[in-house]
């Protein structure tokens, strides 16, 4: 990871078509279109599992479907705790055929419709799982397969948080992608101990208020917000940390980061 | 082993208006979805198929676009399914409702189980399942939360109340209604998702399954509602507990115990 950072390579988060879309068709092409050209400009896409719990395709089987290119260090696909045994040992069979890399682990939000992996399923005693088993599950089944990486919130208590932190890092995670974060968030103080490659998520949709239930505090509807300009002001403020793009525009905002961050 | 599985589009959300008029949900507008409870049916339909061999066939009464949930349930595993769409059903209550549907399943022939979902959560009535075994003449065991022995004749489960569960063996052809607790519904794949929007779904009117035209729509239905209420809207509160977390928590059980909640 951290060579992606001295390579000055963007994180892109591209989600996946959701199940009930009415539209299925367009919406795979336009996943692929995004795919593709995050691959032709040598950024990394990130590709996300069941966001806000909203069923959607797992970022494996689409590659597979539509035969995208798998290039190894342009790849990161998101896995969650919402998945039976079986799909979650589908995914990682799948990704480790088709030569995926990165994996960023994540407890994730559930839904009624998706299945949460139970303790016994990873072979732990607990009462419900999260990232850290998870973590330590696949470096189990898969040693050496995965780099594998975390989330940091800095909007937690920072004990709280720190500690979690400390525990995936015991699990095996290789490098943090923290929350969204609006120029600048002393709780990234505390990530410097750990010494991991740091991924910065930046919020690119306009939307701020969008960041409410993520910051734990109502930002009001309407709340001015200049998406690349922050990217600007955090690339000045973390230099030796990458970013990861949420909510990309992909025909207005991709044009005019590629030369903000040199 | 032929097993059908009848399925109900209903709305997604709980904030649904009532036509003054007709006294029926208005359903126009209001993103639908298959009952949840539906889910697990066909599930339990396709993991039979896949021990015992067979064949799952879904079926549903609606209007046209209830084919999306059909085509839902083909994605889950079913192996075809039917859409009984006619003028001659609209107005059905659930009397003439599970008489159309007990018509569907005599013209499909040859079926050994019939599974639904206990109750459909938009008009919650749970008397569909047990109204398709009354008009096919046939045993019937509701809220089943597990099946424990299935033989080519006989199937044992258990049924679920108050107290616990009554285990029940139950001659074949029989009708189950299911609940949540009987598996754990599988989240369909992109490739499944794709062929069954490609499946050839045949609409079926009354003349197809040679229904009585009186016993169907308004003329067939002996239930008349009279007054129609939505449910009072819960008051949601917030309250914040602040202090040590040792004082956060005794507060937080003292409230809950108030509350009656512990």
């Amino acid at each position: 990871m951290q060579q992606h950072i001295d390579r000055k390579v963007y994180h892109i988060e591209i989600l996946t078509p959701k199940q009930n879309s009415e539209k299925l068709e367009e919406d795979l092409q336009t996943f692929e279109q995004k795919f593709r050209r995050v691959m032709d400009e040598g950024h990394m896409a990130c590709i996300t599992d069941n966001p806000m719990g909203m069923l959607s395709f797992q970022g494996t089987e689409m590659i597979q479907e539509l035969g995208l290119p798998v290039l190894p260090e342009q790849l990161m696909i998101h896995l969650n705790t919402f998945h039976t045994k079986a799909d979650l040992d589908g995914i990682l069979a799948t990704a480790k055929q088709l030569g995926i890399a990165y994996f960023l682990i994540v407890s994730g939000d559930g839904s009624e419709r998706l299945p949460r992996l139970k303790g016994s399923d990873v072979g732990y005693e607990v009462e419900s799982v999260t990232s850290v088993e998870l973590l330590k599950y696949i470096r189990r089944e898969y040693p050496g397969a995965f780099h594998l990486g975390v989330a940091f919130n800095p909007y937690e208590p920072a004990e709280h948080e720190v500690e979690k932190l400390r525990r995936k890092v015991d699990a095996g995670a290789e490098f943090v992608i923290t929350q969204p974060i609006i120029e600048k968030h002393d709780g990234l103080g505390a990530l410097v101990p750990f010494g991991l490659p740091v991924v910065i998520e930046c919020w690119m949709s306009k939307k701020l208020s969008l960041l409410s239930e993520c910051v734990g505090y109502e930002i009001p509807e309407g709340t001015p917000y200049d998406p690349p300009g922050n990217l600007r002001i955090l690339i000045a403020n973390y230099p030796r940390y990458g970013f990861y793009l949420s909510i990309l525009g992909f025909k207005t905002q991709l044009p005019l980061i590629r030369d903000l961050w040199k | 082993m032929k097993i059908v599985v009848c399925v109900k589009q209903v709305p997604g959300t709980a904030d649904v208006a009532i036509d003054p008029e007709t006294k029926r949900l208005k359903r126009e507008g209001v993103e639908a979805i298959m009952n949840p409870f539906d889910a697990y049916a066909v599930e339990q339909g396709c993991l039979l198929k896949e021990r015992f061999g067979g064949e799952v066939v879904v079926v549903s009464m609606g209007p046209p676009q209830a084919a999306a949930t059909v085509r839902e349930a083909l994605s889950c595993g079913a192996d075809r399914g039917v859409l009984l769409s006619d003028r001659a059903f609209a107005g059905s209550d659930t009397w003439a409702t599970s008489y159309a549907l007990s018509c569907a399943i005599r013209s499909i022939g040859g079926v050994d189980l019939v599974f639904c979902g206990k109750q459909a959560i938009d008009g919650d009535t749970a008397q569909v399942g047990p109204g398709i075994a009354a008009h096919l003449g046939w045993p019937q065991v509701t809220c089943v939360s597990r099946m424990t022995d299935v033989q080519p004749d006989a199937v044992t489960v258990h049924r679920m109340n108050e107290d616990g569960y009554d285990i029940v063996r139950v001659l074949l052809p029989a009708v189950i209604t299911v609940v949540k607790d009987l598996n754990t519904p599988r989240v369909p794949t992109l490739r499944s998702r794709l062929a069954s929007r490609k499946a050839t779904l045949p609409v079926w009117t009354a003349a197809t399954v040679a229904a009585d035209p009186a016993a169907l729509g308004l003329e067939g239905s002996p239930t008349r509602v009279v007054k129609i209420n939505p449910p009072p809207a819960r008051n949601k509160t917030t309250v914040q507990i602040r202090g040590t977390a040792d004082e956060c928590a005794a507060r937080l059980v003292h409230e809950l115990r108030l509350k009656s909640l512990l």
